[in-house]
């Protein structure tokens, strides 16, 4: 349990790394540059690793609606803003705001798409963030 | 000569909560992807996609270099890292820790380590020093996320 945590724990960390080794690229070159690079090389990674272990096409990959195949573009923004923001706000708070846009936004597709939750805690959670916003919003540096 | 234009704060704030909506999106499309085909395969579509895209973006915009310097090579390797990422998460999905407790586990992990990096200004990106506003930021959104992770979804 402790083991598969810190793994998890960990994928947080090098999530966080990614952004701040494609932060420092961006310094020197651009943030679209940093994204084409991050793909890339990420391409080449799992690449490498599927082949290694096998089975890239297992499944009915041909039966995945078409906009599932459109995750890659918007990745491409991802990073690239990531690298952008992370040189002028800092790593803390481009985190924290990614974060929680993530989380309102997928409170916001969850009841787009009807799926069951609990709508109390979904107030509380969306309230506590956007509370977390303003906070950190509010000051000067 | 008078500066009346928006506190840049404002503009880069929306920038990241809307980078966090677009993430949404990209969970939303690679899982949608692994309920198809591999775990590999959700991976390797979106990098290839996102590499030809991105180049097609630098062909056509042209951004010009920050620097003439070059930068150090292990800047390059960011790919490698979120690479391992996915590798890590999807393992631990299938784990007792779940969707729930691996993306929760997730976030303090990137709360934590970005805290420590801004304050020792690793990476050659700038230091700074968070204050007391940015720590009860934190703790407020974090809270917000935990109780969505753990009892706003499916029950």
């Amino acid at each position: 349990m402790i083991w598969f945590a810190s793994l998890a724990f960990l994928a947080g960390v090098l999530v966080s790394l990614s952004r701040q080794i494609n932060g420092r690229l961006a310094l020197s070159t651009s943030a679209m540059e940093s994204a084409f690079w991050n793909h890339l090389v990420g391409l080449g990674f799992v690449t490498v690793a599927a082949l290694l272990f096998g089975g890239l096409f297992a499944g009915t990959p041909t039966a995945a609606p078409w906009w599932a195949y459109l995750g890659g573009p918007i990745g491409v923004i991802f990073i690239a803003a990531g690298s952008w923001l992370i040189a002028r706000i800092g790593a803390a708070q481009t985190a924290m705001l990614i974060i929680a846009g993530q989380m309102i936004s997928g409170v916001v597709l969850d009841i787009i798409m009807g799926a069951p939750g609990n709508p109390w805690a979904r107030c509380m959670g969306v309230a506590l963030i956007l509370a977390g916003m303003w906070v950190g919003q509010g000051q000067k540096r | 000569m008078t500066n009346d234009a928006p506190p840049a704060r404002t503009y880069h704030f929306a920038a990241a909560f809307g980078a966090g909506a677009l993430l949404t999106l990209m969970v939303l499309c690679n899982g949608t992807l692994a309920q198809f085909g591999s775990l590999f395969f959700a991976s390797w579509v979106p990098h290839l996609t996102g590499t030809v895209a991105a180049l097609l973006i630098l062909l056509l915009l042209r951004p010009k270099r920050a620097a003439k310097a070059r930068p150090p090579l292990w800047a390059y390797l960011g790919g490698v890292s979120g690479g391992v990422t996915v590798m890590l998460t999807s393992a631990t999905m299938n784990t007792v820790l779940a969707l729930s407790g691996t993306i929760a586990l997730g976030l303090a992990g990137q709360v934590v380590f970005s805290l420590i990096a801004d304050m020792r200004g690793l990476f050659g990106l700038p230091q700074r020093t968070p204050l007391g506003r940015d720590y009860m930021a934190l703790a407020l959104i974090l809270a917000g996320s935990l109780i969505l992770i753990f009892f706003g979804g499916r029950p």
